[in-house]
């Protein structure tokens, strides 16, 4: 057993997960502004350079700033080990993310070769660092659990992930002649069936027992369910291979894989309705709203291999995994590790009166506002590709919601300053 | 035979079970009801401390034991015990939104410990004291 590397007293400085947690917002922003920019509705075309661009505003700018920020907290309490030389693969991470999130949307929003040859490898760069950091730390974890390895196959299906985007925006870039509807196929498998569901997959099996005192996932579903994706996605690759691919293929391939995002989703709604915990909690019911989308984004899907030529319920379900789905999960768990590392770092230092808790960090009446907003944009979502002024109130709730995680995380950064100086003033 | 790890993790679950109820009280403003089960939850809590600092922790690092994880897991049980004083004066004042700031925090700084205890500690205790395990439960269960 190896017990050399277990240090359980890891955590990176707040600075570390914080800097990525503000910038995040900052991305719901520009991608409201990019959907606003065009002159048509960018959701009634799934090709639109407007959506391209507010998606990846979304999903490196929102959701991976949030993913490689929140994962360099959180590996040291579910498996033991923390990153490498965390500052430096912090800003290692961080600024290549920065930039290249900022390139590559308006490379394709204003059709721009240059910007986007210019974003592939920034953003290689935040990746491969983020990635071999991550392998290193998973390697020295003495935790051996379902969390780890479902974060192991996350981290693989991002390297794939990066891979195909890297290899498409230079395409894009350079105009060379690839299969680019396959490998756009593939890279979107890749990252959010992959990437993404798989981490919340990892994460969800010690949080969603912690934050609320559920019983703990079955030890089945625990070590089957993220294997079992991985190598769902897997055959959906090998089946972009084949030419030309028989529909029954894809259904029965595409269909395994929403059938099992979908068990995820009923398995953790049942485990919270046994909870022990019955207080209200902004959090519980962002990962409510989470789980709900993913299931409804799972039928949709099933819909839409029966229904092939309608592309708009595909935009649909895309929209409830992105926006419903992960979107909902990250704003939950901001609004608990945010709170408690301004407590925990605080605390820490031994003080012990007059460090605020975790309930005086960010008030929970704007979590509350928050999570009201995000209904009500999801809403919104689901008629935009149909009726345009739910596109602009799409762009809208994007715009306020940037704006409310932004004040609420710099409320929190305040408070946490506040009480420093406070604490250093008392010192004698 | 009961390892450790089984033993210590369904103790942390009866703690757990004690917390969620007093919270719940609380914030109902159900004061009398909350008082006694916060006091149930504290006894449950301590008791679980004085099994792992006077019996687990010792043993365990007297046969090799990690000793630094061990001294993390000390000033973790110290910091809870600093929340829960906290939350007893709360609990004087009748101030639900106290108790309940205070809980919370006391809920995730419990539950991280735990996790670090059951994926870890627990596990290296039942691998260094696997002669010696069924003394070491008998002295547990008495405390």
């Amino acid at each position: 057993m190896k017990i050399i590397s277990l240090n359980t007293e890891q955590a990176p400085p707040i600075s570390v997960p914080l800097r990525f947690f503000t910038a995040a917002p900052l991305f719901l922003l520009l991608a409201a502004l990019t959907l606003v920019s065009g002159a048509d509705n960018p959701f009634a075309d799934i090709h639109s350079p407007a959506l391209l661009a507010a998606t990846h505003c979304i999903t490196l700018g929102f959701m991976a700033m949030i993913m490689l920020g929140a994962i360099q907290q959180i590996l040291p309490v579910v498996i033991g080990s923390s990153m490498p030389a965390s500052r430096l693969t912090s800003w290692l991470t961080f600024l290549p993310l920065l930039s290249g999130a900022l390139l590559l949307p308006a490379g394709f929003l204003l059709g721009k070769p240059v910007l986007l040859d210019l974003a592939w490898p920034i953003l290689g760069l935040a990746f491969i660092t983020f990635i071999s950091a991550g392998l290193i730390s998973l390697a020295r974890a003495p935790a051996h659990n379902a969390t780890k390895t479902a974060i192991l196959l996350s981290i693989l299906a991002l390297g794939g992930a990066i891979a195909l985007g890297m290899l498409l925006a230079h395409g894009y870039a350079t105009g060379s002649l690839l299969p680019y509807a396959k490998l756009a196929t593939a890279h979107i498998s890749l990252s959010l069936g992959g990437w993404v569901l798989l981490l919340i997959v990892g994460v969800s099996y010690q949080v969603v027992p912690m934050f609320q005192l559920t019983p703990n996932y079955p030890k089945w579903l625990g070590n089957g369910l993220a294997p079992a994706i991985f190598i769902v996605l897997l055959l959906i690759l090998l089946s972009l291979l084949l030419e030309p691919m028989p529909h029954w293929v894809a259904i029965v391939v595409q269909g395994l894989f929403w059938l099992l995002a979908g068990c995820f989703a009923v398995a953790t709604l049942w485990l919270q309705s046994k909870r022990r915990r019955r207080v209200a909690d902004a959090t519980l019911s962002f990962f409510r709203l989470g789980m709900m989308a993913l299931l409804c984004a799972a039928l949709l899907a099933f819909a839409t291999l029966f229904f092939p030529e309608n592309d708009r319920l595909g935009t649909v379900s895309a929209v409830l995994f992105l926006l419903g789905f992960a979107m909902s999960l990250m704003y939950g768990m901001l609004y608990k590790i945010v709170p408690f590392l301004v407590w925990f770092h605080l605390f820490r230092g031994g003080v012990k009166r007059g460090v605020p808790n975790m309930k005086e960090v960010i008030p929970e009446t704007w979590m509350w506002r928050h999570l009201w907003l995000h209904r009500s944009t999801l809403l919104a979502a689901l008629f935009a590709p149909w009726w345009n002024a739910a596109a602009w109130l799409v762009s809208l709730g994007l715009l306020l919601q940037g704006m409310l995680l932004g004040y609420a995380l710099l409320i929190a950064i305040a408070v946490y300053r506040r009480t420093l100086v406070r604490i250093e003033e008392d010192l004698p | 035979m009961q390892t450790i790890a089984e033993f210590m993790s369904a103790n942390h679950h009866a703690c757990d079970e004690a917390f969620a109820v007093a919270e719940q009280a609380a914030l109902a403003n159900n004061w009398s009801e909350a008082e006694t089960a916060f006091n149930n939850f504290r006894t449950e809590l301590a008791k679980h401390f004085r099994m792992e600092e006077d019996e687990l922790f010792p043993t365990l690092v007297s046969a090799g034991g990690p000793a630094g994880p061990v001294q993390v897991m000390r000033m973790e049980h110290a910091q809870m015990n600093t929340l829960i004083e906290q939350m007893a004066g709360t609990l004087t004042r009748q101030d639900a939104q106290g108790y309940g700031g205070l809980s919370e925090t006391l809920l995730i700084v419990m539950q991280q410990h735990n996790l670090k205890e059951e994926q870890m500690l627990y596990p290296i205790a039942d691998h260094f004291l696997a002669s010696q395990r069924e003394a070491l439960l008998g002295h547990m269960r008495v405390e």
